[in-house]
């Protein structure tokens, strides 16, 4: 027996040790995380990461009969890592549940391994508008296109909008975001002037801005996140260009203020988490964030993560005792008005999460719920 | 006797070890998850010995090679739902086209020389990866592709990671068994005239122009192999498995193993898939460790684990005068040639 088998073998003896003595306590129910924690998106999976402590910190503190413990594995956004993380959790019998991933892709990929073994997976932020439809275990906790693209494209309506340019990053959730938008304006009478995607991390927005402002459309639709966003509103209000700028939940960040300033102004967009919402759940996640991180108010991609960790929690909970991989996906399908800080949660038929979305504005250095 | 008994013996050594050996182990613990390590890194192996023919053997400097490894992806998974074909039909289908596009790329780069060659190869990498994600009518573009018929060969369905590992095996090994004989051969040998001086190589009647097309062909045939593994074993591909720092994960394996020597490359392309796996449980620094790892092998071993060639050696040459600081003679070589 050389060194390295002594040391597997007190790992092994350590984690019965440790294990035998949970039991003795309590019994523990695990679930999976993957999520970057690493790499190029790794800020985002930092943030689910303390969103998905903060919860189950507050689950575990609340006397159930079973504690939790939630096994995070770094992805990278990359699919390689994802699908051996997945293969990693499916192997795992104590792991009945898993969520993540961060990317569309990275999820995608993972999700035909969740798929042949038979485990249920709740992303995030996995927008794609195959994912749902990839197996029965495939859930997501994110409004997809097909619900605020309408919504959007009426609300504009309503304003008196007719000739609307739409830009959108070149992602899968970039496509989406410009042809639900698209088919309901031409339904209300409206017209695309001008359709464009542009590669994420683009530092020069001019030469789209400039085609747009030749267009003269009369309020512009994006697609983006908060990085290009902030980017997108700075160099439109240096070409001196003040057409309404109506936007996706997907910008709605505080770091896009703190980055465009005074340029982010008036900018309109849809929400389902806002921090200075009075519901006690809100205000409980917001304070609890503020403590762990030492940030500023969260994010909604955050939100996002501590309601797709709650929901999960919750299918433990009616799949208790004797949880099971069948049983939690049961429950997680099962989930109807789940009252969480981005609104209210029901899975449909087709595992899509449907959810009140809010309208807001940009006013004051703040993003402010309006009603038109 | 024993010189010609011996590759007979590395041969079926490499066979019990990778078809019987490496499962029986695997079955032992009966875990999907190390079958699915081991067919990624069986794939890598096969993308790290295909960039060895053109790098480490022919010295031309390739920072694109994960374009072809994409091209192969991309035509095994649009054939296999597009054209309803099976795996027995993607597989080499994956490998001509990727092939092709590497002919019609090697055709106006081959006319360049040292570090121009790299960087073009650079702008080409990117640019079929911009076409993978921005030509949606075809390519579907970030949405990616479903390959929902797996992995079939001859009726049989052999998705499950277990079965996928002899799949995925059976393929890398004949694969570097080709890549071998060219490499350790008259053939072999010529193109490394190339990587030593290129020009004194055509001075005695070589063909170099042919022979790195050639090179390149092949290599990216292999490539599309790999490339076409990995799309019917993963179900789902998108541009990101394809963009530009898994070209340099490839160059990273064939340097780290030592350039020019095949159990090099297969031994680079084990570390870097298997050591970050490995180091998982260290958390967050896994990515610090593994880049500790690939900057002292360049410091302590400059030739790589195995190779015949120093990495160092081979930049400072694709530099030429600049690297020595003598500044560019009129006449000398500028790029173009």
């Amino acid at each position: 027996m050389n060194r390295r088998d002594l040391l597997i073998g007190a790992g092994l003896a350590a984690l019965v040790a440790s294990g035998g003595a949970a039991l003795a306590q309590q019994p523990v129910v695990k679930i999976g995380y993957q999520l970057p924690l690493t790499g190029n998106t790794a800020q985002y999976g930092q943030d689910f990461k303390n969103a998905a402590e903060i919860a189950l910190a507050k689950f575990n503190a609340s006397g159930k009969p079973f504690k939790v413990e939630i096994v995070f594995e770094d992805s990278r956004s990359d699919a390689k890592e994802g699908i051996a993380i997945a293969r990693k959790f499916v192997d795992d019998k104590q792991i009945v549940g898993v969520l993540g991933d961060f990317t569309s892709g990275v999820s995608m990929a993972s999700a035909q391994v969740y798929k042949s073994a038979g485990m249920p997976q709740l992303s995030q932020t996995a927008s794609h508008p195959d994912y749902a439809k990839i197996s029965e275990w495939q859930f997501r906790n994110i409004t997809t296109q097909a619900q605020e693209g309408p919504y959007n494209a009426d609300w504009m309506a309503d304003q008196g909008f007719k000739k609307i340019a739409v830009i959108a990053e070149q992602t899968d959730w970039g496509q989406t975001v410009v042809s639900n938008f698209a088919d309901e304006v031409k339904t209300k009478g409206g017209e695309v002037v001008f359709s464009e995607f542009f590669n994420r991390g683009l530092a020069d927005f001019r030469p789209i801005i400039t085609k747009i402002a030749r267009e003269k459309p009369d309020a512009i639709y994006t697609g983006f996140f908060y990085e290009d966003g902030a980017q997108f509103l700075k160099q439109m209000k240096q070409l001196g260009l003040t057409i309404p700028v109506y936007s996706t939940s997907a910008a709605y960040n505080q770091k896009l203020i703190e980055l465009a300033g005074a340029d982010a102004e008036g900018m309109h967009l849809t929400a389902t988490f806002l921090p200075s919402n009075p519901a006690p759940q809100v205000q409980e996640f917001v304070a609890a964030w503020k403590e762990k991180t030492g940030q500023a108010e969260p994010g909604q991609f955050p939100a996002q993560a501590y309601d797709a960790v709650n929901i999960m929690l919750a299918a433990l909970e009616k799949a208790w005792p004797e949880p099971t991989r069948e049983k939690v996906r049961d429950a997680l399908a099962a989930t109807k008005d789940f009252p969480g800080v981005t609104g209210d949660t029901t899975f449909d038929a087709d595992r899509e999460p449907a959810k009140k979305l809010t309208k807001a504005v940009v006013k004051g250095g703040q993003f402010v719920a309006v009603s038109n | 006797m024993s010189d010609r008994l011996r590759p007979l013996l590395v041969v079926a050594a490499v066979l019990v070890l990778v078809l019987g050996v490496v499962p029986a182990v695997l079955g032992a613990f009966d875990r999907s998850y190390l079958y699915q390590v081991a067919n990624l890194a069986l794939i890598f192996v096969l993308l790290a010995a295909s960039m060895h023919l053109v790098t480490g053997v022919a010295g031309l400097l390739q920072l694109g090679h994960a374009a072809f490894y994409g091209v192969g992806a991309y035509t095994a998974a649009l054939l296999a739902t597009d054209a309803g074909l099976s795996f027995g039909w993607t597989l080499p289908l994956a490998g001509l086209g990727a092939a092709f596009v590497a002919v019609l790329v090697a055709l106006p780069t081959m006319r360049l020389v040292s570090i121009y060659f790299a960087v073009a190869t650079l702008g080409i990498g990117q640019m079929l990866y911009l076409v993978m994600l921005n030509w949606v009518p075809v390519t579907k573009g970030p949405n990616g592709i479903l390959i929902t018929s797996g992995l079939t060969l001859f009726g049989y369905d052999l998705s499950r990671p277990a079965s996928a590992y002899f799949v995925v095996a059976v393929v890398t090994l004949a694969s570097l068994w080709v890549i071998h004989r060219l490499s350790h051969s008259y053939y072999g040998n010529a193109l490394r005239s190339l990587r030593e001086d290129d020009q004194c190589a055509d001075a005695m009647g070589l063909d170099t122009v042919r022979l790195k097309i050639e090179s390149f062909a092949v290599s990216g045939f292999f490539a599309g192999i790999a490339g076409a593994l990995w799309a019917h074993t993963a179900g789902y591909i998108s541009p990101a498995d394809f963009s530009f720092p898994q070209s340099i994960l490839i160059l990273a394996m064939v340097v780290v193993g030592g350039l020019g020597s095949l159990p090099g490359a297969v031994i680079g392309a084990l570390v870097l898939i298997l050591l970050p796996e490995v180091l998982r449980p260290v958390g967050d620094f896994r990515n610090i460790i593994v880049g500790g790892v690939l900057f002292f092998s360049i410091l302590l071993m400059p030739k790589g684990i195995i190779g015949e060639v120093s990495a160092l050696d081979l930049v400072r040459r694709q530099l030429g005068g600049a690297w020595r600081g003598e500044g560019t003679k009129a006449g000398s070589e500028v790029g173009w040639r």
